[in-house]
């Protein structure tokens, strides 16, 4: 199946390719993305014209204020929402619908409620064709990265809210997608939990080499996970500020106290501040 | 971080059976007591009204007659075939008309041209009751089965399809969203999340669909046939058989609260996630 498509790409690749930009060629491309919902009281714009683009196997973080449209612009790579204006490639082609090279995890963990641990893990795999076996082999494999061995067969209503949200994401895993999107995955749970997830998710990145794009509204958790930093504005939301986040890999959430993270952290909550003080005056004047 | 205490012991469990819930189990073993005398004392009351000379006894007989009169029934064989008869025309119209709701509640729910096409039609057939269509259903079918069947398939139809309608329509989106994210073809999308999504109140729907069927029985019943519950008692009443009558009333009650118990345990079981 990857055969074909990359031969179908070569075909499309007018110009010759030359080795060096395919290499290059980013994972996602958001290129001047609008989307407006059609509300009761007329449209909203709840994102305006925002571009960027990820590299393969880069770690970006999206921050922003609550209701500036993050979850809309992941959920437009998704596939599962539909772009007012603008395009969005992943892995060089455009995105109508989900796809089986995109994965997601969602603020809630959205576990088939009749399924083990096990088989919900393994479902990805099974509606791609997979045989019975073949799945849980691949959802036995997971089940240990997350270190869940002991819950395979439990239900989702009998774990914890953290765990919970571990089998999501080694549901969203079990696909092998190229780009898993992450919207604040980690938010229903407590400050404790949530560094362990962190942690846990640095080092699963480590092993699963996918691109990955996470939003979240605490800096901190941003700071600790991402290659980069893309800080939104108030709805509509637009990119304010793409942070560079240079520290050393690999990482934990133990690097907060040092002072490069520090200063980094400080740059930002600037941004916020800001932007926060803006939108307020504007809404005042309104 | 500091270890300054030991390790947490586990506390000591009591190995005696007591503990703070033992009072509430008390109190929960005289409700049961209480609740098992209800029924003996109704019917000891009963006996006690009928017999004392107060009512007219032929109307209403004591208990010990209506006993009579089922033990006759039961002997005679009718209380076999009549069972049979009431039972299979409520089974297969459960079974036809759930089908069918259960069905075309998916079409319409998933599918908005399926719902813009036949819910206003459904939504002006629903209120009518079942047991005004009687005179139509002896017109079109007579006194044939599929008469009775039609009637009960009827007032089963209605509440399991617009249960199941808002079951899907109420299907967690997210769970639709997660099924679309891990490549869930339209197919199983509708066989497995939207329909086990929808299955609590699908079997809500089935639950108040059994007496239904229990109650378009007895108006199929009584728009003529040749064996049955309802039937059978309103053979006594023009026998002046009250025993009979009100021994057919028990075990039609009787019938209906088992099926209905029958299902919720299934019920229970069915959606055992919730
Ligand atoms: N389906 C929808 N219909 C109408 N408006 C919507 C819809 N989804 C989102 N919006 C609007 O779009 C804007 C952005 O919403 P979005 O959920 O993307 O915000 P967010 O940044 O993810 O917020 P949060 O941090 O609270 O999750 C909001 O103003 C919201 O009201
Ligand atoms: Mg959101």
């Amino acid at each position: 199946m990857s055969g074909s498509r990359s031969i179908v790409k070569l075909a499309l690749a007018s110009p010759p390719v030359s080795v060096e930009s395919a290499r290059t060629q980013p994972a996602i491309q958001v290129s001047n993305l609008s989307i407006v919902f059609d509300t009761k009281r007329g449209q909203t714009i709840a994102v305006d014209r925002v571009s960027f683009d990820v590299a393969p196997g880069e770690f970006v973080c999206i921050v922003g204020p609550s209701g500036c449209g993050k979850s809309t612009v992941l959920n437009t790579i998704a596939g599962l929402e539909v772009p007012f204006e603008g395009d969005i490639l992943v892995e060089g082609s455009p995105v109508y619908a989900p796809r089986p090279d995109v994965g997601m995890v969602f603020q809630q963990p959205h576990l088939f409620p009749w399924k083990s641990v096990r088989r919900n893990i393994a479902h990805g795999p099974r509606m791609h064709g997979k045989s019975k076996a073949d799945a849980n082999a691949i959802a036995d494999d997971l089940i240990a990265m997350i270190g869940l061995k002991r819950f395979a067969d439990a239900y989702p209503n009998t774990l914890s809210g953290g765990m919970q949200q571990r089998v999501a994401i080694a549901r969203a895993l079990a696909n092998q997608p190229r780009v898993l999107l992450m919207d604040e995955p980690f938010g229903a749970l407590d400050a404790q939990t949530r560094a362990v997830m962190q942690d846990n998710l640095l080092e699963l990145r480590d092993r699963i080499k996918a691109t990955i794009v996470f939003v979240t509204h605490d800096i901190d958790e941003a700071i600790v996970l991402a290659d980069r930093v893309l800080i939104m504005s108030a709805g509509p939301g637009r990119i304010l500020r793409d942070v560079a986040v240079k520290l050393p890999r690999p990482r934990s959430s133990s690097i907060m106290v040092e002072p490069t993270y520090l200063s980094l952290k400080k740059d930002c909550l600037d941004v916020i501040r800001a932007e926060g003080l803006r939108a307020f005056n504007q809404s005042d004047a309104s | 971080m500091q270890d300054g205490t030991s390790a947490p012991q586990k506390i000591a469990l009591r190995t005696d059976g007591r503990n703070r819930r033992t009072d509430s189990a008390r109190l929960r073993r005289l409700n049961i007591l209480v609740g098992a005398l209800s029924l003996p004392l109704f019917v000891g009351l009963w006996e006690l009204a009928s017999r004392s000379g107060a009512v007219n006894m032929v109307l209403f007989p004591p208990p010990t007659v209506v006993a009579a009169a089922v033990l006759e029934w039961i002997r005679s064989g009718q209380f076999l075939g009549d069972l049979s008869a009431s039972l299979l025309r409520v089974t297969t119209g459960f079974i036809v008309g759930g089908a069918l709701g259960i069905l075309l509640g998916i079409l319409t729910g998933q599918f908005p041209v399926v719902s813009s096409l036949l819910s206003p039609l459904f939504h002006i057939l629903r209120p009518i009751p079942p047991i005004a269509f009687v005179p139509i259903v002896i017109l079109w079918f007579g006194l044939s089965e599929a008469g009775k069947l039609f009637l009960v398939v009827w007032g089963v139809f209605f509440t399991v399809w617009l249960s199941t309608h808002i079951g899907v329509q109420k299907v967690d989106r997210g769970l639709i969203r997660a099924a679309l994210m891990l490549g869930t073809p339209r197919r199983q999308m509708l066989q497995e999340i939207v329909l086990l999504g929808a299955l609590p109140y699908i079997v809500v729907g089935l639950r108040t669909a059994v007496s239904i069927s229990f109650y378009t029985l007895v108006a199929a019943e009584l728009a003529g046939t040749f064996a049955g519950i309802v039937y059978r008692i309103e053979i006594a009443q023009q026998n002046m058989q009250t025993g009979q009558v009100m021994g057919g009333l028990a075990a039609l009650g009787l019938i209906s609260f088992i099926a209905d118990r029958l299902f919720a345990a299934l019920a229970e079981r069915t959606v055992w996630w919730r």
